[in-house]
């Protein structure tokens, strides 16, 4: 049995690296007596305190818990390898941040699934605290939940998770807690409980369901066997988010995170459609929140947290409505208290010139963007609308307002990709350097940088790729030794490229099925965690985890996938019907593309739920 | 006009690096609304100075910073309106107004009050006090820019104080031309007890002191 002592963690701080990531005591931490809470809640990012601490959800959902007067939420992060370690060797469980309670001590232990290469530290958590891993193995001790765009493929984590959560949280969450207190107050029993909130829309709770396989492997049948649970689970939507709750103050931590500063949500969801994104389909509808709404979140955030830099999030912010006005508004108003303004995910082909001036006036980072693909062809089969053009002309206002670091983002092995597209690639750098130069050296920046970065495709659920295989990992080796070459040529031009065996794996979990679930563990078991973390990416543990288990990769990452195909995810209802998403993985094999639908609705599903796609 | 502003930096921080403590005073300062003097140029940034660093893993209780000001404000005002935007675990203790011209406190530190718990040994090392005190020299490997000194740390400690059964209290050098970090003390006291190695302990810096071992922000 692992008893915590709060000595003894003092004694373990003393000798790990950055203790700060267990201590708290930041401003904004809530903190409430935990034994007054009818429901406590542990929050929990499965990687380091500094990735966690970075991410929107996580402050949202905190602040929701907490503002129910009987509820209380504390957040726990996955402990560094040395700590986590040092925990091992004492007994001493994974604790909550605030309260310093061990997490088998909450009524619920919330994970939130940001990227599949999580999976092994949702594990080594649940383990650090003494929880039994497999939900079978559980009869009593908290109920473990998650949620997060990775939950809308739940399958990989099928046996280890009691409830999964699918969609906008704001308003499911409130509905599960307090579900889970009238269950306490009745005394009902686990199974009944779970019961109960499988009949809340939008949750999955995997036990109530069945799979069976064919002979090939595939999917035969996927059902209920329990009268509680859904055949379909239906994804939450927020219909309106400009009243949706957003905090009023975030945690600001002491030693730096990742993202450190006030965000805010300017929209959420994306109508662009291209083809490989899993968020721009995940999100829809897109909704957007007032002007209003947003000065006043944040001065309010500004007044909490004395932030030095605002960022305005969303998939695609340079669709925000009334961008130029809210950077103006925001500029002006923050100017004086040297507040800097910045647009992440900015896409070029919603590139405003005015705005880009504004934003620097405070100052200058770097510019990045993402033309994804090298030839226009390959840019119409992802259904990215952007032209090479645009791209000039966005570097070029960049360029002539200053700006002198440019980033490209692109992806190799898309369907059908060949190496004429890789050469595409090398042409729209050295065109980006020449817009360089064509700008008057007295108007330009000095020190022109540009990065060329270089990911690897993963075919994702509920996007028209879904169906596409992975290119093998040698076929990913060659094309991005070629693209190497190519770029090589290009002066001053900096190539980088991601692991491919980590995306193999990330392949692997997005398009998984439950028989995942055994290569997770035995992979845990040997030891793998901190997968995302390069320099902690066991890949012969991985690889001995897909012997052992007699699974084999190719199966969920390479095999190109049939119309008639049984997909693990396909009882979920994601917004977006499965027809159209193979309309559009047609489309995309003829290099067709699909406007906009902001431009005209394309029928991709989500009229089917009510009142959340307006025709404008 | 500046503001000396006294806070405490409890147990639960004691492992918050001095950069990061920097960085959330001067966020407490901005969301406090009280007017504060930036630095001109390219990267503005909150002109505050800490009297002196606290190591990592070491509480401290009143801890000494400046703050500049653009504006004038009482020290009541700026004292309540400081403890609102601090955390319970950083409390402001105390504020005092002087002038511009006023020195920096850092230009004016003598020494430093510790309070040390000793966790290990801790017959052995409380016994070594009074030895340790009668000595004429005490020396001790001090770690330098350039390397180990041997250094005579005698002259450095001004004072110790036994305290109870596991506490004692100590005033040790703390200025640009001496230092004697608690470390250092801790050392000399093992050797004099014949102790192999250093015990655990935990120190908190209680006080920093000017000349005449007179509070630094009374100066
Ligand atoms: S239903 Fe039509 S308008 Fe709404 S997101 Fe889908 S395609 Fe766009």
């Amino acid at each position: 049995m692992k008893v915590f002592s709060a000595d003894r963690l003092e004694r373990l701080l003393d000798t790990v690296l950055k203790p700060s990531r267990y201590t708290g005591g930041e401003m904004n931490a809530v903190i409430k007596p935990f034994d007054q809470a009818d429901v406590t809640f542990a929050f929990c990012f499965p990687d380091s305190y500094e990735v966690g601490m970075s991410h929107l959800g996580i402050k949202i959902l905190y602040d929701i818990i907490n503002r129910q007067p009987w509820a209380l939420c504390e957040r726990a992060f996955m402990p560094w390898p040395d700590m986590a370690d040092a925990m091992r060797k004492e007994d001493l469980p994974l604790f909550s941040i605030e309260s310093r309670t061990p997490l088998d001590r909450f009524d619920i232990v919330g994970f939130t699934l940001q990227y599949e290469m999580s999976y092994t530290n949702v594990l080594e958590m649940l383990d650090l605290a003494g929880i039994p891993l497999y939900s079978r193995d559980r009869q009593n001790g908290p109920i473990i939940m998650a949620g997060g765009p990775c939950a809308y493929n739940p399958e990989p984590l099928a046996p280890f998770v009691d409830v999964f959560q699918i969609g906008d949280g704001e308003e499911m969450m409130v509905e599960a807690i307090a579900c889970v207190r009238k269950c306490k107050q009745e005394g009902l029993s686990r199974l009944d409980t779970l019961r109960a909130l499988a009949k809340i829309e939008g949750i999955y709770v995997p036990a109530f369901y069945q799979a069976s396989y064919n002979n090939d492997g595939t999917l035969a049948a996927f059902a209920p066997i329990d009268d509680a649970a859904p055949a379909v689970v239906r994804k939450r939507i927020v219909r309106d988010l400009d009243s949706a709750a957003y905090p009023e103050a975030f945690v600001v931590p002491y030693t730096e995170a990742i993202h450190d500063r006030i965000v805010l949500e300017i929209m959420r969801g994306c109508t662009k459609g291209c083809r490989f994104c899993q968020a721009g389909m995940l999100y829809r509808p897109v909704r957007e929140r007032s002007l209003e709404t947003l000065l006043s979140q944040a001065e309010k955030l500004e007044n909490a947290t004395g932030y030095e830099e605002m960022s305005l999030s969303s998939l695609s912010s340079g669709d925000y409505t009334h961008l130029t006005e809210l950077v103006c508004a925001l500029t002006e108003r923050y100017a004086e208290r040297k507040i800097s303004v910045s647009l992440p995910s900015m896409r070029i082909d919603s590139f405003v010139k005015q705005s880009l001036e504004e934003a620097q006036k405070v100052r200058k980072s770097g510019l990045t963007l993402a033309p994804e693909a090298g030839t226009q062809r390959m840019r119409d089969v992802i259904n990215k609308g952007v032209t090479e053009e645009d791209l000039i002309r966005a570097v070029t206002d960049a360029f002539e307002s200053g700006w002198s670091t440019v980033k490209l983002y692109f992806m190799i092995g898309l369907p059908t990709e060949t190496d004429e597209d890789l050469q595409g690639i090398g042409n729209l750098a050295r065109d980006v350097i020449n817009a360089y130069f064509t700008v008057p050296r007295s108007q330009r920046a000095k020190g022109l940088r540009v990065t060329c970065s270089a990911s690897t495709f993963v075919p994702k659920p509920f996007t028209p790729f879904q169906w596409q295989g992975q290119d093998e990992l040698p076929q990913i080796r060659e094309k991005q030794a070629r693209l190497g070459d190519i770029l090589h040529q290009v002066k001053g031009v900096n190539f980088n490229w991601h692991e491919p065996e980590l995306s193999m794996l990330e392949a692997c979990f997005a398009r998984g099925d439950r028989r995942m679930a055994d290569v997770l563990y035995a992979a845990w078991k040997n030891g793998c965690r901190m997968d995302g973390w390069t320099e902690f990416l066991n890949y012969e543990g991985w690889m001995k985890a897909f012997q052992d288990c007699h699974v084999d990769p190719a199966f969920y990452a390479n095999r190109v996938r049939g119309e008639k195909e049984l997909l693990p995810w396909d009882f979920i209802d994601a917004g977006v019907t499965k027809a159209f998403l193979w309309r559009e993985w047609q489309k995309a094999l003829r290099a067709e593309v699909t406007p906009d639908c902001r431009k005209g609705c394309q029928g991709c599903g989500l009229k089917r739920f009510e009142g959340v796609c307006v025709d404008r | 006009m500046k503001m000396l502003v006294v806070f405490e930096k409890k147990e639960r921080l004691r492992h918050v690096s001095h950069l990061d403590l920097m960085r959330a005073m001067q966020r407490a300062l901005r969301r406090s609304g009280v007017p504060i003097a930036f630095s001109q140029g390219f990267n503005p940034h909150l002109l505050v100075t800490f009297a002196a660093p606290l190591s990592v893993g070491m509480p401290g209780l009143r801890e000494v910073m400046e703050v500049p000001l653009s504006a004038e404000i009482s020290e009541e005002e700026f004292k309540e309106k400081l403890r609102a935007a601090l955390p319970p675990e950083l409390p402001c203790v105390a504020v005092r107004a002087v002038e511009d011209r006023h020195p920096a406190p850092m230009a004016q530190l003598f020494a430093a009050g510790y309070q040390i718990t000793v966790q290990e040994h801790v017959e052995e090392i409380l016994a070594a006090i009074p030895s340790l005190l009668a000595k004429e020299n005490v020396m001790a490997l001090k770690k330098t820019k350039s390397g180990e000194k041997l250094t005579d740390i005698r002259p450095m400690i001004y004072e110790i104080k036994r305290l109870d059964e596991s506490r004692f209290e100590c005033v040790l050098a703390l200025c640009e031309a001496a230092t004697c970090k608690v470390e250092l003390l801790m050392d000399a006291l093992a050797a004099e007890a014949g102790l192999e190695a250093r015990p655990r302990y935990l120190a908190v810096r209680t006080q920093l002191l000017g000349k005449d071992f007179i509070p630094l922000e009374l100066l």
